[in-house]
């Protein structure tokens, strides 16, 4: 490796650090953190932005990809099929603006800080607060992952593979992306599985949908859809839970963090921010305009969408728009449980490692973080024994974990907008105005959904409505 | 590694990136009553809105 040469002017020289620091501890995550950020450092110099945004992306197009995960790909699918193009179509765009604003500010805050989401709570705002927050995630995490082993289910069942490939599946590719010891390595194999996310898409423009109708749909936000006020609640509630979570939060602040972003590289991060955006709204809107070719046929009540304990969306697909279509929506459910659980199980090791003050990185052998590798799979080998539990309500969990995702999120929302409004942390890279405004908007906005769908299911629930 | 490679290794992390310095805790922030009270607030909020979802959720099951 050759020291860099010439250094940007606002940074001192080699030889200026080298003579004013003291010689710290440096660990083999310190070193393996430093070889990536050599990669950068020298991108820079040599002015190669391709390669330096080539170096710089991976945890927010992974959280954005992540979170299109197989319920919500299914919630999408499912609205998609009971009210068609309309109002949710838009809809979806709206909220992954949410949540590029939710996670630019983790970003913002992992690269400041260098510290991940559980600790900095944990530290700033006491123990108390850091495990609620850490709790809420294990439990949103552990209910979704369990979701996630069923999208994959439902895409293999396509296929005539069993529960038990599913969770076999599932637990491998978490074990077989924790070896090698460098978050680099786990980020690329990440972010290549995630571009077949695109499948959705694929499968949407294979069914031919009325282009005009979705121009008029993005447009207009109409029709607006009718019937239960509960249904249309929920699916509210689920396509929130479906674009911004709390596991979304913890993964790109910790992620930022291990990751070695600095406030140099804001402006890459951000760039990284939509860019998963807009390529997980994309993907999402395939999935709804996909599952509209259901609607003229009985929509989610059609009987072949039922199977599988109601999630056979790719047999229904099968006999509406043909084998194409349906082949690919199996395997972008496959693809899309397949990311989430990855992502979520580290998410889990992130918050595990963190609230626990221990080592919490990619970047370190399993021998050195025991804890964050051992929750990473034990996560996912929980959510995997679920599924094989003969007649558990399968389905019904996917739908209401984006549910219980969105009901939870309000709370790391707020420690969220905390830290990224705490100039003794932030300093000049603090929230402005108008972030706060947004930011605070979608806080009272998802709240209102969460409670709203809440309140009102409890009360039809116990007959008082 | 020799220092000389642990030296330039170094040089490419911002000083507060090493694992030494992210180790120690950040100073914990006091909060005053009403936030204390807001805070609490919303987390009361949010637990009786999942309790809420949870019934619904389990009672749906039984049908």
């Amino acid at each position: 490796m050759t020291p860099p040469a010439a250094l940007p002017l606002e940074e001192p020289t080699v030889a200026e650090r080298a003579i004013t620091l003291p010689r710290p501890a440096l660990t083999p995550e310190d070193a393996a953190r430093s070889r990536d950020r050599f990669r950068v450092h020298n991108a820079r110099k040599h002015n190669r932005r391709w390669y330096l945004i080539w170096l710089l992306v991976g945890p927010g197009i992974l959280a954005m990809l992540g979170e299109n995960d197989g319920p919500s790909m299914i919630s999408y699918a499912t609205t998609g099929a009971t009210y068609g193009l309309g109002f949710f179509l838009p809809f979806i765009l709206v909220t992954f603006a949410m949540a590029i604003v939710c996670q630019e500010m983790a970003m913002r805050v992992g690269a400041v800080t260098h510290r991940g989401f559980g600790q900095l709570v944990l530290e700033r705002f006491g123990r108390m607060w850091g495990w609620f927050a850490a709790g809420d995630l294990i439990v949103t995490n552990l209910v979704t992952l369990v979701a996630e082993f069923v999208a994959i289910r439902v895409g293999l069942s396509f296929f005539h593979l069993g529960a038990g490939v599913a969770a076999l599946l599932g637990v491998v590719l978490v074990v077989f992306t924790l070896s090698g010891g460098r978050y680099w390595r786990w980020e690329r194999i990440v972010l290549g599985m995630a571009i077949f996310n695109g499948l959705f898409l694929l499968a949407a423009i294979l069914t031919k949908p009325h282009w005009g109708s979705v121009g008029h749909s993005l447009l207009t936000a109409s029709p607006f859809p009718g019937g239960s006020f509960n249904t249309l609640l929920l699916l509210v509630a689920s396509t929130i839970g479906a674009t911004v979570t709390p596991w979304m939060i913890f993964f790109q602040q910790s992620a930022s963090a291990d990751k070695g972003l600095t406030p140099s590289d804001l402006r890459h991060g951000r760039y990284d921010t939509v860019a998963g955006g807009i390529l997980a709204a994309l993907f999402g809107c395939g999935a709804l305009i996909a599952g509209a070719a259901l609607f003229g046929h009985g929509g989610a009540g059609f009987a072949p969408t039922r199977g599988l304990a109601g999630a056979g969306f790719p047999g229904a697909l099968k006999l509406v728009s043909g084998n194409a279509v349906a082949t690919l929506f199996a395997l972008g459910l496959i693809e899309a449980g397949a990311v989430a659980i990855l992502t979520i199980s580290a998410s889990t090791g992130y918050a595990v490692g963190e609230c626990l003050g221990v080592a919490h990185s990619f970047n370190n052998s399993a021998g050195k973080a025991r804890l964050f590798y051992g929750a990473n799979i034990g996560a996912a080998a929980i959510a995997a024994a679920i599924i094989l539990i003969p007649g558990a309500p399968l389905l019904s969990i996917a739908l209401n974990a984006n549910v219980l995702a969105t009901v939870l999120l309000p709370v790391a929302l707020v420690f969220l907008i905390m830290l990224a409004n705490d100039r003794e942390l932030m300093g000049k890279w603090a929230n402005r105005t108008a972030t706060n405004t947004a930011a605070l908007a979608i806080v009272a906005f998802i709240s209102i959904c969460g409670a709203a769908y809440g309140i009102d299911s409890f009360l039809q629930t116990v007959h008082i409505i | 590694m020799t220092e000389a490679e642990r030296q330039e290794l170094v040089m490419f992390l911002e000083r507060d990136q090493l694992v030494v310095d992210t180790s120690q805790p950040v100073q914990r922030l006091r909060f005053s009553p009403t936030m204390k009270i807001a805070l609490w607030a919303l987390r009361v909020f949010v637990l009786v809105v999942s309790a809420m979802v949870i019934y619904t959720f389990v009672s749906q099951l039984g049908h």
